[in-house]
């Protein structure tokens, strides 16, 4: 808002005062008023209102400078209503009110949304949990009575499906359900590969352990939940005959990266961009019929949350890696 | 073969009844809770040499419960939870327990756990020493005796040879030897297994036992 726009918007009303004082001056030049006398009722009738036009321009142009400054610098632009100042002229106290309103009532809007999602959270959370005792009594009854048929396997794979229940429910924005410290990457990569053992057992698949020596900073659970699911697709997609599945890690200054790699068949080029996108199978997914496009998609997420790089590379029929980024800050790491 | 008992503090009966049963098979005595009004005085009469603890009990939960029996007792304890994250471990291990292991689990897995935790708590008494007629096992040494001769094994050898001499006279299939080798740690394959297998009979056939450990043909290996 500057005075050149201001004054162009009063422009009408200044023209038809203009106009009528004119008129009035050839009527008072009829009856033979004086010219100086005609200045004096012109002076009059002019100086007043411009002075008001001024003040009025004074007021407004604080509060709207206001408005548009804060708009710019705000990050969360909707937040604009609690700072602003009330205006003290009329319309903009009467726009203010509405806009407090509205504000108001998109709040508590907001946040039944956000009870509610944390209630379904908290119920898939109970749920997952519950769902365990029966699965962990089935798995103890077939193993204690050394009845198997691939039934354990069976039961292995659904609780995977439960645990991307369990933390798709904690990627979400309201959750804030993680918890950074220190561990080896030997210890989440050993418990994984311990997780998966009989399918590594059964299907023939070589191990190959790198010394995997490197501290990192990030939550244990998560980074054990993704480089599960990766294992898990390395697993899924490896061929018949003389698999292999490396782990690997590589220390750089700032960061270090874990690296997941599998001879299997590989994603097609055209494909790649997208597998972390959610409900992406492509044709591998398709003809395997088993994917359900989310495992990635929820490793990204994850990754995402706790700053962790994660990408993929992969050359169709010769390998697929995966790479797990955890940055290094110097300066926690230099803490005892 | 180990006289150490556990005690179980499991709500859910069937599962109780099967953790009991398979540690009953894997050589432990064992005691279960049924009555959870008053666990601290029923773990104080039984004094057993390792607890197995739910978290999720009627009356109490299974931090208050772990904190309680900590104050007068260091018998180890492994917590067992269906609730899976980083602060629940953290809040066991700070209560006082000694291992945390997650819901529904690999009973390999509890079985190396257990075995890791009483090696660590009755070092001195555990038995580090393992013997087949004349054939000795020294564990501690990682070496194996007959009459006055010895052999070194290597890691792999020596959990091998360990495993088919507490399962004598069964039927051990490869894919359950290489469980067990996984659940401790060692990822070995199929070739690396029959490799080990193979230096493994040598060693033994140097200490002059003929045929050693016998191959059954697509059933396994068996030690007699």
């Amino acid at each position: 808002m500057n005075i050149l726009s201001f004054s162009h918007e009063k422009l009408p009303f200044l023209l038809i005062n203009v106009v009528l004082f004119g008129l009035f001056s050839i009527i008072l030049w009829k009856i033979h008023i004086s010219f100086e006398m005609i200045l004096i009722v012109g002076l009059a009738w002019f100086v007043p209102l411009i002075i008001a036009y001024l003040l009025e321009y004074g007021k407004k142009r604080r509060y709207y400078q206001h408005l548009i400054d804060y708009q710019e610098s705000l990050d969360k632009k909707y937040l604009l209503p609690e700072i602003l100042e009330r205006p003290t002229f009329l319309e903009g106290a009467i726009v203010q009110d509405a806009i407090e309103i509205a504000y108001k009532q998109m709040h508590e809007h907001i946040n039944i949304y956000k009870r509610e999602q944390k209630d379904y959270q908290e119920y898939i959370e109970t749920w997952v949990h519950e769902i365990k005792t029966p699965l962990s009594s089935a798995k103890l009854i077939l193993n204690n009575r050394d009845i198997d048929y691939g039934v354990i396997q069976e039961l292995d794979r659904t609780e995977q499906f439960i645990e991307q229940v369990l933390y798709f429910a904690r990627s979400n924005n309201v959750s804030e359900d993680y918890l950074i410290s220190k561990f080896s990457l030997r210890e989440v990569v050993t418990r994984v590969a311990k997780k998966n053992a009989k399918d590594f057992i059964y299907k023939k698949i070589k191990l190959y352990l790198g010394e995997l020596n490197e501290m990192v900073y990030s939550d244990k659970k998560w980074v054990e939940f993704i480089l599960n699911q990766i294992v898990v697709n390395a697993i899924q997609y490896s061929k018949k005959a003389s698999s292999e599945i490396q782990i690997t890690s590589t220390p750089y200054d700032n960061k270090v990266v874990l690296q997941i790699k599998d001879n299997g068949i590989g994603i097609k080029k055209k494909d790649l961009p997208r597998v972390f996108d959610k409900g992406f199978t492509g044709e591998t997914g398709r003809t395997y019929s088993k994917s359900t496009g989310l495992g990635l998609y929820l490793c990204k997420r994850l990754a995402d949350k706790l700053n962790l790089g994660i990408s993929i590379e992969s050359k169709q029929n010769i390998h697929t890696t995966v790479f797990l980024v955890f940055p290094m800050n110097k300066s926690l790491l230099m803490e005892p | 073969m180990n006289r150490f008992k556990i005690l179980i503090i499991e709500d859910e009966p069937i599962i109780r009844d099967e953790l009991r049963d398979h540690l009953q098979n894997a050589g432990y005595k064992t005691d279960v809770v049924t009555e959870f009004q008053d666990i601290l005085s029923y773990v104080r009469k039984s004094s057993p040499d390792l607890i197995l603890l739910d978290i999720n009990l009627p009356y109490i939960d299974g931090y208050t419960l772990s904190r309680e029996i900590r104050k007068e007792s260091n018998v180890p304890i492994i917590i067992v939870t269906s609730r899976d994250n980083e602060m629940d471990e953290l809040l066991s291990i700070n209560l006082g327990a000694d291992d945390f292991i997650t819901k529904p689990y690999n009973l390999q897995i509890l079985t190396a756990r257990i075995e890791a935790l009483f090696k660590r708590t009755y070092v001195n008494q555990s038995n580090n020493v393992l013997s087949c007629g004349e054939l000795i096992l020294d564990i501690a040494k990682g070496a194996v005796y007959y009459h006055d001769k010895q052999q070194i094994l290597t890691k792999n050898e020596l959990k091998i040879l360990h495993y088919l001499m507490q399962h004598r006279g069964t039927i051990i299939s490869r894919e359950t030897m290489m469980e067990y080798l996984w659940s401790s740690d060692l990822f070995v394959d199929d070739n690396t297994l029959s490799v080990n297998m193979t230096r493994l009979r040598r060693k033994l056939e140097k200490l002059g036992i003929t045929n050693p450990i016998e191959t059954r043909r697509g059933l396994g290996y068996v030690m007699s």
